[in-house]
This record gives C-alpha cells, sequence and structure tokens, in this order.
C-alpha cells in the first residue's frame, strides 16, 4: 500500500457567510499526480493554500507527510514545495540568490544547495539569465523560477497552482516530464489546472470541486463510470459534473 | 448580433474628440466610483479638504489683491526705497513659468505610469477608438490634477494682481487660456521625455529611479532651510538684490517669459506688444503640443520606445561572490542559516530597490546635515555662570555632553521606523516564500530584528564617533553614550518591529506606500514617547550623582542598571507579545 502523503479530513474554509471550502476530503498518495479541478471559485486555490500551510482552515484537518500543518507546521512545511498561480518572487534578487536563498530557508548544506542551484537553473535553462533580478524575466521565466525554487529541497510532496499558465509549449512540456519523474521517484504532486488535457494525461487520479464541494474523485475509468450518460472526454465529464446547463443561455447570446 | 457588430463599425468612425470625451468620461466614473465607495470618513475628510482648499484660494485672492494693492501705492515705494514695479511686472512670467517648470517635471512621472505602467495602453489601443484620442486623454490625464492644484495658487495671484492693477478685463480669460496652453505644450514636451528615458531603461527602472531622485529632492528641499540659516552670513538675500534679480530674469529673450509681459501688456492696455507676445505664446505652445503629440504617438506605435538600446549588465562578479558563500559575514556567519538568509536577502533588495533606499538614505543625509550644523555651531554652554550653584553648571554639562548623542538616536528612530516598523511588510506579495519554508516565528523575528538594528546601529556608531570628535568626549563618555545607543535602539528597534507586525501589509505595489497605516504611526508615536525616557534613565543618574555630589561612577552604574533593564524590556516584551500574530500573518 502506498502512502499518504497529503491527507485533508473535512476541510472547510468561511469568509463570514460564504463557504469557500466545504468539508473537502481526500488522499493523495506516494508516487501518484493528482489533478485537482474545477470552474473558476470553486474553491481549488483555497484548498491548496490550507495544503501547504498559506491559510489556516475554519476547521478540518490537513496532514503533509505526515505532519499535522496545524500543530507541526515546521515540519510539515520542510517535507512540501509549492509553486503559487501568480509567481511573486523578490525582484531585486537574482534566479541564483533567489535559490540559494531559499535553499537556506530550508537550511541546505551550502555545497549541497550550490550544486542542485546549478543542476535547476540548467533545467529550466535559466544559466544564463541566473545573474539577472527577477525583474528582467518573462512571465514563463518567472513561473521557472518559482518551480525551480519549490524543488530546490527535493521535496517529497509538491503542490502546484496552474503551473503551465503562461509557459511556452516547450517549457510546459518540461514541466510535464519534471512532475511525472518526481512522482515516479515516490513524490507525491498535486496541482490543479483549467488545462483538462493535461489532467487527462498526466494526471493519475482527479478530484473536481465544485461550489467548494468535492464532487468527485477517482481516475480516470472511474470518473468515466460517474457519469452516467457514458462520456468519454474529462472535458464532457468535467461539464456535467460542474453544470452544462449555461449552454441554452450561450446559444441565446449568439443568436 | 449582426445590430451590435455594426455598432462597434460605427465606433470606428468616430471623431477624435467625441473619443477624447468618452475616455475622459471614463476617468471621471473612475475618479467618481473610488469616491463613491470611500468610506463615510474619507468623503467626510475629502469634502473638507477641497471645501478648505477652496477657502484658501479665495484668502489667498484677497491677501494678494491687498498687499499687491499696498505695494503699489507711491508711499509705500518711497517707505521701502524700492521701485517694485519691476517686480510688480515680472510676477506673471514667474507664475506662468513655474506652471510651465511645474508642469514639466510632474507630468513626467504621471505619464511615464499612464503610458508604460497602468496597463491599460494595450487594451485601449485595441479598440476602435483613434490613437490620437487616446495620446490627448493620456496628455489630459497627466496635466489636469496638477493643474488644478497650480490653479489654486497661481490662479488667485494673478487675479490678484489684476485687481490690485486695475487690469483690462481681457487680462483674466487671457491668463486663464496662456496657463491652459503652456500646461498642455508642457505635458506634450514631458511625454516625449518618457519616450526618451523609456528607450535607454526599462520603465519600471526608470519609475524607480524617479522615485528616488524626487524623494531625496523633497528631502534635501526640507532641509535646505537648516542649512540657508546656517549660512545666511554667506549670502546677500538683501531685498535689493532680489529684487535686481527678479527684474533681470523678465528678460524679453526668453520664451518662456512672453507670455508673462504679453499679458501684463494687455492689461495695461498696451495691445500691440500684448497681442504680439500673447499670440506668439499661444500658438508657439499649441504647435509644441501638436507636435509632441504627433511625436509621441508616432513613437508609441512604432515600438521605438519600447526598445530599450542599452542591454542588460550580464555577468555580476559580485553577485557571484556574494552566492557562492566567499564574502566576509563576520560573526554574522554564527546565526542561523535561515535568519542569515533572510537578512541577506533584505539587505540585498533594500539596496537594490532605488525607491527604498531614498527612504533609508533620508536619516543619513539628516544626520549629515546636523553634524554639519554642530561642526559650524560647535556645543558650547552659554557664556557666564552667573551665581548659578556648582551642582547646576556640573548637571548642565552633563545634559548638554549627552543631548547631542540624544542625535545619533533621533537619526537612528528615523532609520529604524522605515527598517524595523516595516520590516515584515517590506516582504510584500513576496511574503508566501517565507509562509510556507519551515523558519520558525523566533528566526523570523530574529531575522527582521537584525535587518532593522545592525545598519541603525551602524549609523548611530559613526554619528556618535563624529560628535565624540567634535565636542572632544573622554573614553569613557564614548564607551557610556554607545552603550546606551546599543541598547536604546535594541528597545526602539524591538517595539517598532513589533508594531510593524500588528499592521503589516502584504499588498502594496510601491515600496513608498507599504506605510502600515495607524499601527505604524501609532508605534512611532510611542517610541518618539519611549527614546528620551529610555535615554534619560541613562543619563539623568549622573546629573543626580553631580546634586547629590556621589563619585560619578555610582552614575554611571545605576544609569546602565536602568537605561539597560528598561531598553532590553522593551526590545523583547513586545517582541513576545506578537509571537502569535506573527504565526497567522499572510494567511489573509
Amino acid at each position: 500500500m502506498t502512502e499518504s502523503l497529503i491527507e485533508t479530513r473535512d476541510l472547510v474554509k468561511r469568509y463570514g457567510d460564504k463557504v469557500a471550502v466545504n468539508s473537502v476530503s481526500f488522499d493523495v498518495y506516494s508516487g501518484e499526480v493528482f489533478g485537482f479541478l474545477g470552474p473558476n471559485g470553486a474553491g481549488k486555490t483555497t484548498t491548496l493554500k490550507m495544503i501547504v500551510g498559506l491559510l489556516q482552515p475554519t476547521s478540518g484537518t490537513v496532514n503533509v507527510a505526515g505532519y499535522d500543518v496545524q500543530t507541526q507546521p515546521r515540519l510539515a512545511k520542510a517535507s512540501c514545495g509549492y509553486v503559487p498561480d501568480t509567481p511573486n518572487l523578490y525582484a531585486k534578487l537574482t534566479g541564483r540568490e533567489l535559490l540559494r536563498f531559499v535553499g537556506d530557508l530550508y537550511d541546505l548544506d551550502r555545497a549541497q544547495a550550490v550544486r542542485r542551484m546549478d543542476e535547476l537553473l540548467r533545467m529550466f535553462e535559466l544559466a544564463n539569465a541566473a545573474d539577472d533580478t527577477v525583474d528582467s524575466y518573462s512571465h514563463g521565466m518567472q513561473q521557472k523560477a518559482s518551480l525551480a525554487a519549490a524543488l530546490m529541497h527535493d521535496p517529497r510532496v509538491l503542490v502546484l497552482d496552474e503551473p503551465t499558465v503562461g509557459l511556452d509549449p516547450k517549457s510546459a512540456r518540461l514541466i510535464k516530464d519534471i512532475l511525472r519523474q518526481l512522482a515516479d521517484r515516490g513524490a507525491a504532486v498535486m496541482l490543479s489546472t483549467h488545462i483538462l488535457e493535461i489532467a487527462e494525461r498526466m494526471c493519475d487520479r482527479i478530484g473536481i470541486i465544485n461550489k467548494g464541494q468535492l464532487i468527485a474523485v477517482g481516475t480516470m475509468d472511474e470518473l468515466r463510470m460517474l457519469d452516467k450518460t457514458g462520456q468519454t472526454s474529462l472535458e464532457d465529464i468535467f461539464l456535467g459534473l460542474t453544470g452544462g446547463a449555461e449552454e441554452t443561455a450561450i446559444a441565446d447570446v449568439l443568436k | 448580433m449582426n445590430s451590435i457588430h455594426s455598432s462597434s463599425l460605427r465606433a470606428a468612425d468616430a471623431g477624435v474628440l467625441p473619443s477624447v470625451w468618452k475616455l475622459l468620461r471614463l476617468r471621471l466614473r473612475i475618479t467618481y466610483n473610488s469616491f463613491r465607495h470611500a468610506k463615510l470618513r474619507k468623503k467626510i475628510g475629502m469634502i473638507f479638504l477641497w471645501l478648505l482648499l477652496l477657502g484658501f484660494a479665495y484668502l489667498l485672492l484677497a491677501a494678494s489683491r491687498w498687499l499687491l494693492g499696498l505695494v503699489h501705492s507711491p508711499e509705500f515705494a518711497q517707505y521701502a526705497g524700492l521701485d517694485l514695479r519691476g517686480i510688480l511686472a515680472s510676477i506673471p512670467t514667474l507664475t506662468l513659468t513655474a506652471l510651465f517648470v511645474g508642469t514639466l517635471l510632474t507630468s513626467f512621472g504621471v505619464l511615464l505610469q499612464a503610458l508604460y505602467l497602468s496597463g491599460d495602453m494595450d487594451f485601449l489601443l485595441a479598440t476602435p477608438v483613434p490613437i490620437r484620442a487616446v495620446f490627448i486623454t493620456k496628455l489630459l490625464q497627466a496635466v489636469l490634477p496638477n493643474f488644478a492644484l497650480f490653479s489654486l495658487f497661481g490662479i488667485p495671484l494673478l487675479f490678484g494682481l489684476g485687481l490690485s492693477s486695475a487690469y483690462h478685463v481681457i487680462y483674466y480669460p487671457l491668463a486663464i487660456l496662456l496657463m491652459i496652453f503652456l500646461a498642455l505644450a508642457a505635458s506634450g514636451i514631458s511625454a516625449l521625455l518618457v519616450m526618451l528615458v523609456v528607450r535607454v531603461l526599462p520603465p519600471r527602472r526608470a519609475a524607480e529611479i524617479l522615485g528616488f531622485v524626487g524623494a531625496m529632492f523633497a528631502f534635501a528641499c526640507s532641509q535646505a532651510g537648516n542649512l540657508a540659516n546656517s549660512f545666511s552670513g554667506d549670502i546677500d538675500f538683501s531685498g535689493t538684490r532680489i529684487a535686481g534679480l527678479l527684474v533681470l530674469a523678465n528678460t524679453r529673450w526668453l520664451p518662456l517669459n512672453w507670455a508673462g509681459q504679453g499679458l501684463v501688456a494687455l492689461g495695461e492696455s498696451r495691445w500691440l506688444s500684448g497681442s504680439l507676445l500673447a499670440g506668439a505664446t499661444l500658438g508657439f505652445t499649441a504647435f509644441v503640443f501638436w507636435f509632441a503629440l504627433v511625436t509621441a504617438q508616432r513613437l508609441y506605435y512604432s515600438g521605438w520606445a519600447g526598445m530599450q538600446v542599452v542591454t542588460r549588465k550580464k555577468s555580476r562578479p559580485s553577485f557571484r561572490k556574494a552566492v557562492t558563500n566567499k564574502t566576509s559575514l563576520g560573526l554574522l556567519r554564527l546565526l542561523p542559516k535561515p535568519v542569515l538568509a533572510i537578512v541577506q536577502k533584505d539587505f540585498l533588495t533594500l539596496r537594490r530597490d532605488l525607491r527604498s533606499l531614498s527612504q533609508l538614505i533620508s536619516p543619513i543625509i539628516f544626520g549629515a546635515i546636523y553634524t554639519l550644523l554642530l561642526l559650524r555651531g560647535g556645543n558650547e554652554p552659554p557664556p557666564g555662570r552667573g551665581e548659578a550653584p556648582d551642582w547646576f553648571i556640573n548637571s548642565f554639562q552633563v545634559a548638554l555632553t549627552y543631548s547631542s548623542v540624544g542625535m545619533s538616536l533621533f537619526v537612528g528612530w528615523m532609520l529604524l521606523s522605515r527598517l524595523a516598523g516595516m520590516g515584515f511588510s517590506h516582504e510584500g506579495r513576496n511574503y508566501w516564500l517565507l509562509k510556507v519554508s519551515p523558519v520558525g516565528v523566533v528566526h523570523l523575528l530574529a531575522s527582521k530584528f537584525l535587518v532593522a538594528y545592525l545598519p541603525t546601529l551602524a549609523l548611530g556608531f559613526i554619528f556618535l564617533t563624529v560628535i565624540s570628535l567634535v565636542q572632544g568626549l573622554s573614553l569613557l563618555e564614548f564607551a557610556y553614550s554607545f552603550i546606551a545607543i546599543v541598547m536604546c535602539l535594541a528597545g526602539m528597534a524591538g517595539m517598532l518591529l513589533a508594531f510593524g507586525v500588528a499592521g503589516a501589509n502584504f499588498t502594496w505595489e510601491d515600496p513608498r506606500k507599504m506605510n502600515s497605516g495607524i499601527t505604524g504611526c501609532f508605534g512611532q508615536i510611542l517610541t518618539v514617547i519611549y527614546l528620551p525616557i529610555s535615554f534619560g534613565l541613562f543619563v539623568a543618574p549622573l546629573g543626580l550623582a553631580q546634586f547629590l555630589e556621589f563619585p560619578l561612577a555610582y552614575g554611571y552604574l545605576a544609569g546602565l542598571i536602568l537605561g539597560s533593564a528598561f531598553a532590553a524590556g522593551f526590545a523583547i516584551v513586545p517582541l513576545w507579545l506578537v509571537r502569535k500574530r506573527v504565526e497567522r500573518l499572510g494567511a489573509e
């Protein structure tokens, strides 16, 4: 049995009267890539932020690599890497300085950190820009720098929020390959995405969240079985589960 | 759908002026919405401010009318012994020149923001609105707020002059018309300057440099009075000299002076010369505005201005050196790795962001100015001891010696307000990186404390050394003062950092706007109270020992114990109180 590296139980996040995440429970196991799908405002980013310790849940628990994010935050965080949807990085640090800084935050050995940094810069084709400040990077380069920073400490759990947005096809492919390799080496990878083709091809299991509630979790085959209409593509399953009633309204607008 | 499409095609035929009006309506709507959605307190404050400004403009009009009328009178000329007609005639020239130069300088930053950093240019240029309309709107947007502010001072002054001099009625509308034309021409030139600068520097970097220069200029102006007072003996500020300079500046050879001179000439019913000068100004400024508009539009649309000609420096050996850990960190090396990493990172980012740097340099300039004043003025006790007893003279001498040392604490306060008060806010939107890392609260607080404390201590030490040399402090006095500074600054850093945690703001875009609001102000007020008490606890026992005629060593010992205990308490307790808050920071 593979180990559960992300474990959420009855996770709830409320903002006043608004329930952003409502009793969400799922596991992400070692060696798998878990896709987290949902329409805009469904609660994906909120859930991810609670997993990495950026947001405090209203109730429920999150365990990362066996550590409770609420009670053992530092141990949980030491095992986890996070790539946010917007790569807000220190604009006035160079790429190299940024990675070195992250290495120090995770208390990496100096020589090991320098070696790792060079590997990541090369892998993400940032070596030539490594001594330029981050504010001179394009969005794609910043996204790659953000991913490199998340991988500096070789995390057991990697959480990514829309990791391929703004990337060219080559970089997107590189990221997909890296995530697959990480999972194959035993890490748990959880990513949210709007690109269903990525989710269908990359993810071992998929969770679909809608209006704060997890409405489906499973492999592609399991999701197909959930859909009564016998739809085969993830797009159809997704639209079927999250509501396709808008189609009529769209036709009215386009008339 | 077809009817919608036809409407959009009709929009493509819209003229420039209707499109400008459409875009200006958008700006007005945005302004109105921000007022409408503001808190009631803010709304009342804004209305009150406007009423205050209008009242101020009316007062200025009345005052200038009365004062200029007084100056016009032959009795005044006889009494003052000066012929002031030349000065009065130069008022419109000075006012309009100030408007032109002021608009040129202030609209630069606004246009840089509006054309390159606001992010709406692509959206506007993709719509079927004439490109020229977009540019006219942007220029107007840059001019209008500053023009309104300037009119508040300029119009009452010009109208006051007109009323006191009984100028012809044409003077008044022409004054406003000339102001508008000059402001538009200035904004046009400013737009071209923006294009030239952006050709060399990336817009964000240009904005940073502009922010730095602006802040330094404002600070230098604010401190100029102190220096001017100090050096006033060396410069001739007499009325005759100033009057002579003003008349000399109002030469007809400068095109900028034509507007003012034409205005005065028309006011005095000298129709031919007045019409020629005013007409030349109107024509020339209209041409400048049109030329600048067309050129700026062409440069922007062709992409010329966006292509920087200076390439980035590719290798920065010093960065590499820092990263490969070859630099000397001294005792800092003993710190835990995450603490050291945050300290190093903060020092690098503070140094490299010019807008942050300007806030840090201000206290240093302040310190330098006061050191200079101290060097010029010395710090001697007032001459003549009269009948004062020995204990009073001795205690007074102690107070005098240490009051200058207190100045280094004040300079430290200025620096700490920025470094400690905004230590956490400085992280901005990047705080997530610290938040998701396994750095504990104690390490986080320690690193932010050190980032604020170490440079302030270094500055305090330098300032103290200079003061000691100027005042000839003994080694004992120097050492004691240094301990007092070490402790007082630590207490102040702890307090300000704690308030910075309580009012942390991570949503700013411009470092100059990261102010943590009321909480930050409250922290600064409390430290202003803390500072004299804390320093007083070090110094007062010395005076008391003199008064009681005890050996001074007792005073030093008591001061050390009392002052250190008090300051250490303030360095630790506030941070201990906010430790839980640090855990929640950034959790939205």
